[in-house]
């Protein structure tokens, strides 16, 4: 598109059909942009953009409809069948038994607006509205058969606040409202086409997806991890859903090295496409990062191996313990693999970079730390322990530390709390245990006797300008250095792969400055033939979801390799505000449910889980709260 | 109690009481299609809808699932609340025009009806039949099939799972359109395509039950089946 002859997008019309040279940009007026795409014309919720004078106003708004009444839950009495009436009297026009339908709608619009039950509901057909309100004359023509509807090809697209928000864009508002109707089972079945871990993520996330919830800025956001959770318990619990089997079985192999959420979210779906999967993994545990850097209290084992177990009936192929020292792509090749998805993570600690860290018993990485926890090893406690960092991985450690007796738990962080990268549920509870946080400290000096430690140094630090992360870069205050008596200091400070396993060559093709690997961001494939990659290895320490979303990727990005299909082309909606909507939300209050949380006193014993799930009945109440906020859009 | 204003008076209502509850209870009359007092309100049919301020601006809400709160404001008779409603009842007719139930209540809040419709018993999907399985009964053999994205469901409709049904008939007795039908052919009892065969009593030998509708309330309430043979006149 090149200029905006018509918006009415948020309700702000800009009408210059007849004055070209009054056309503008569309950034400059400010109507969705449609990433590595042009549009002619669009209507989606928030109104109606015409970028061509002789688009189709009356074809796109059937379009429209037509795919709005597939996202019509059809539950309440106005919406559905107001889009039926609309399309039946476009028909009539069309057919020319009615001459004039526009009063008709224009009363319809105004009407399901404001009675509809959802906010999908109270928003869908305001374009139409405009629609019919500002090309009348479109709409006439077509009914006194002067002019011909001419249909599509149209392009849609469904998102919602909260979907756009998820790295791997789960249909939240579809499995909440399953939930909401009580089909736990069938929610559970839309989750996983996303998300193959929901037990774990379900736990574990760090949810996204409740900031940009809608409700967010009402009484608290919809609990939408914890409704994750509580079908994938109930799965558990109850009726084990099988995983879906393939249709038909294909002959490639492919190999996957490493069975982190990236791995096995792309096992799922190659296996599911009917290839045979196998997964290498250096560790005794599936699971990477889920099984090894995440404590029992904040996730059973049970709740991941059962979801393992779920993959391995399906068919998918773990091979534990088995770390694959060199990659040979012609090796693989002749045993069969068609193709190998990296999946390695990040495991690696990264240096502090002071004087004196030196590895030994008191002076750990935080992964390897977490890593001995998760894999049930015996720490032996000291008095006090200094953590450096401020993410989760410092969090988990130092939660782990006060559960395995450790006196003094201390976190050193280098900005302020506000800055911290950790979530703010995991700080609130790291605090509410008894771990001391020191912001605005960095150390510069561990000060030791042999392998033993005596003290750190820190340096007081104050927060200057923001960096290229968006966050104000701390900066030393000289002259301000402290002491802090401790045992033993856990370095938390990031992550990055470990990259030993590729050959040399190919490490220099396939490398980037950061450590990671380099990947083309549509196919996922690395600049090695055969080779894809993707999870932390690629992105450096992210979240769980992302990387599972990598996963999901990489599955179709290796099938349309082997197969020579197309990707299909990413829809991204950019400068777009999904919250924002001209109709009123029409919403009756609703307090969040809260599940309870284990007290104090029963925490620090064990690893028992802290947060409790949901009661089925819990669950559907808080369903109850989703506002429905699918925002569609189409286009021509 | 919590103060509010009903229709311009001040009122008091119970903690967690519906304004469709105090309306019913003030003799206020409002429409409902998918209400009923023995399940959870559901807020389908929109034809319940009241004018409502709570803080803010002034909505449109359904009274059967709204909550009153301090301070309230509520109106039951405006035009916005009577557009609304005629609205909704205008919708259902054209979905449904022979179901004699939607003709009543349509032509009740001013929707013109035509004397020539056929006579149907459509599934109106005001959802009754399924609260009533789940919250009355203990069964949950319907459930709400919905739509929305990556389904493929072509038209809303209520799901039925035939393993679970007992033949009680209360999804029957519920439905307001008739769609839901109960028949009795010699010694059987047909709902939802399933055939029941029927308990005879043990005393007068009337059949009286589906015979897996009593071992579900034997297996509920673990008097053994035999205590339940027999009819509630005889017993």
């Amino acid at each position: 598109m090149d200029t905006v002859v018509f918006s009415s997008w948020k309700g702000k019309v800009i009408d210059n059909r007849k004055l070209a040279s009054r056309r503008k940009a569309p950034e400059e007026v400010g109507v969705p942009k449609l990433e590595g795409e042009k549009y002619s014309a669009l209507m989606g919720w928030n109104g109606l953009v015409i970028a061509d004078p002789q688009a189709d106003v009356f074809s796109l708004t059937r379009a429209y409809l037509t795919e709005a009444r597939r996202l019509s839950c059809g539950e309440c009495s106005v919406c559905m069948i107001s889009i039926d009436l609309i399309l039946d009297l476009l028909k009539g026009m069309e057919s020319g038994q009615i001459t004039d339908g526009i009063e008709e709608i224009t009363k319809v619009v105004k009407g399901v607006a404001k009675t509809a039950k959802c906010n999908f509901g109270r928003n869908v057909l305001t374009p139409v509205g405009d629609a019919v309100n500002y090309f009348k004359a479109d709409f006439l023509a077509v009914a006194q058969r002067k002019k011909q509807a001419v249909d599509g090809p149209y392009n849609s697209y469904v998102t919602a606040p909260c979907m756009q928000a998820c790295p791997a864009h789960l249909d939240i508002p579809g499995y909440v409202e399953l939930i909401r109707n009580y089909r736990f089972a069938d929610s559970l079945e839309l989750i996983r086409e996303r998300c193959i871990l929901p037990g774990v993520i379900g736990r574990a996330c760090t949810h996204p997806c409740e900031e940009a919830c809608v409700r967010n800025s009402m009484e608290g956001p919809v609990a939408i991890r914890l409704l994750k959770r509580a079908v994938a318990d109930h799965d558990l619990e109850t009726e084990t859903r099988e995983l879906k089997r393939p249709r038909e079985e294909r002959s490639e192999r492919i190999a996957i090295i490493g069975a982190g959420p990236a791995g096995l979210a792309a096992a799922y779906h190659l296996r599911l496409m009917g290839y045979k999967v196998t997964v290498f993994e250096a560790l005794p545990k599936a699971g990477g990062m889920a099984a090894i850097g995440i404590p029992d209290y904040r996730l059973p084992k049970g709740i991941l191996q059962h979801e393992v177990d779920l993959l391995q009936r399906q068919g998918v192929e773990i091979k534990l313990n088995q770390k694959v020292e060199k990659l040979d792509v012609n090796k693989l090749e002749k045993e069969g693999f068609a193709a190998v998805f990296v999946a390695v993570g990040a495991h690696k600690g990264t240096n502090i970079g002071c004087e004196g860290e030196e590895e030994s018993p008191y002076v750990v990485q935080g992964v390897e730390f977490l890593k001995r926890v998760n894999l049930g090893e015996k720490i032996t406690p000291v008095e006090r322990v200094t953590i450096i960092g401020g993410g989760n991985v410092a969090l988990d450690c130092a939660r782990s530390c006060l559960r395995l007796g450790f006196k003094k738990v201390e976190i050193v962080y280098r900005r302020s709390r506000k800055e911290m990268p950790g979530n703010k549920e995991e700080i609130e509870e790291a605090l509410h245990e008894g771990v001391k946080i020191t912001y605005l400290a960095a150390p510069v000096k561990i000060i030791r006797k042999g392998d033993k430690v005596t003290a750190i140094e820190c340096v007081k630090m104050k927060l200057g300008e923001p960096d290229e992360s968006g966050r104000k870069r701390p900066v030393p205050i000289e002259g301000s250095n402290f002491k802090i008596k401790t045992d033993m200091v856990i370095a938390a400070t990031g992550q990055k792969p470990d990259l030993t396993f590729l050959g040399e060559k190919e490490r220099a093709a396939a490398t980037t400055g950061w450590g990671t690997i380099k990947i083309d961001a549509d196919s996922l494939q690395t600049p090695v033939a055969r080779i894809f990659a993707g999870g932390d290895c690629v992105s450096g320490p992210a979240t769980l979801i992302e990387a599972l979303h990598m996963g999901n990727e990489a599955a179709k990005a290796i099938d349309s390799y082997l197969h020579g299909k197309k990707t299909n082309k990413k829809i991204s909606l950019s400068g777009v505000d999904l919250t924002d909507q001209r109709e009123e939300i029409g919403v009756l209050r609703a307090e969040p449910q809260k599940p309870p949380i284990l007290p104090l006193e029963d925490r620090l014993r064990g690893y028992d889980e802290v947060e409790k799930g949901f009661t089925a009945k819990e669950a559907v109440k808080e369903a109850e709260r989703c506002l429905r906020c699918y925002r569609l859009i189409v286009w021509k | 109690m919590i103060e509010f204003t009903l229709d311009g008076r001040k009122m008091e209502a119970r903690e967690g009481e519906t304004i469709l509850g105090v309306a019913r209870r003030m003799r206020i009359e409002i429409p409902t299609l998918c209400y009923h007092d023995e399940v959870s309100p559901f807020g389908a049919c929109r034809l319940c809808v009241v004018e409502v301020k709570d803080g803010g601006k002034w909505q449109i809400l359904p009274s059967c699932q709204t909550p009153i709160s301090k301070g309230m404001e509520v109106r039951t008779e405006s035009e916005p609340v009577k557009e609304s409603r005629r609205l909704a009842a205008e919708l259902l007719y054209y979905k449904f025009p022979g179901v004699p139930v939607v003709r009543e209540i349509a032509g009740k809040l001013g929707v013109t009806i035509r004397e020539e419709d056929k006579e149907s018993n459509d599934c109106i999907l005001c959802g009754l039949c399924v609260r009533a399985c789940r919250e009355v009964v203990g069964v949950a053999a319907l459930k709400f099939m919905d739509r929305g994205l990556g389904r493929e469901n072509p038209e809303p409709q209520i799901g039925f799972d035939a393993e679970k049904c007992i033949g009680c008939g209360s999804c029957a007795y519920i439905c307001p359109s008739g769609f839901v039908k109960m028949e009795a052919v010699d010694g059987k009892r047909i709902i939802w395509d399933k055939v029941f065969h029927m308990a005879s009593c043990k005393v007068c030998g009337r059949y009286f039950a589906p015979i897996e509708q009593l071992e579900f309330i034997s297996r509920k309430t673990g008097v053994p089946i035999d205590n339940l043979m027999m009819c509630t006149s005889c017993r």
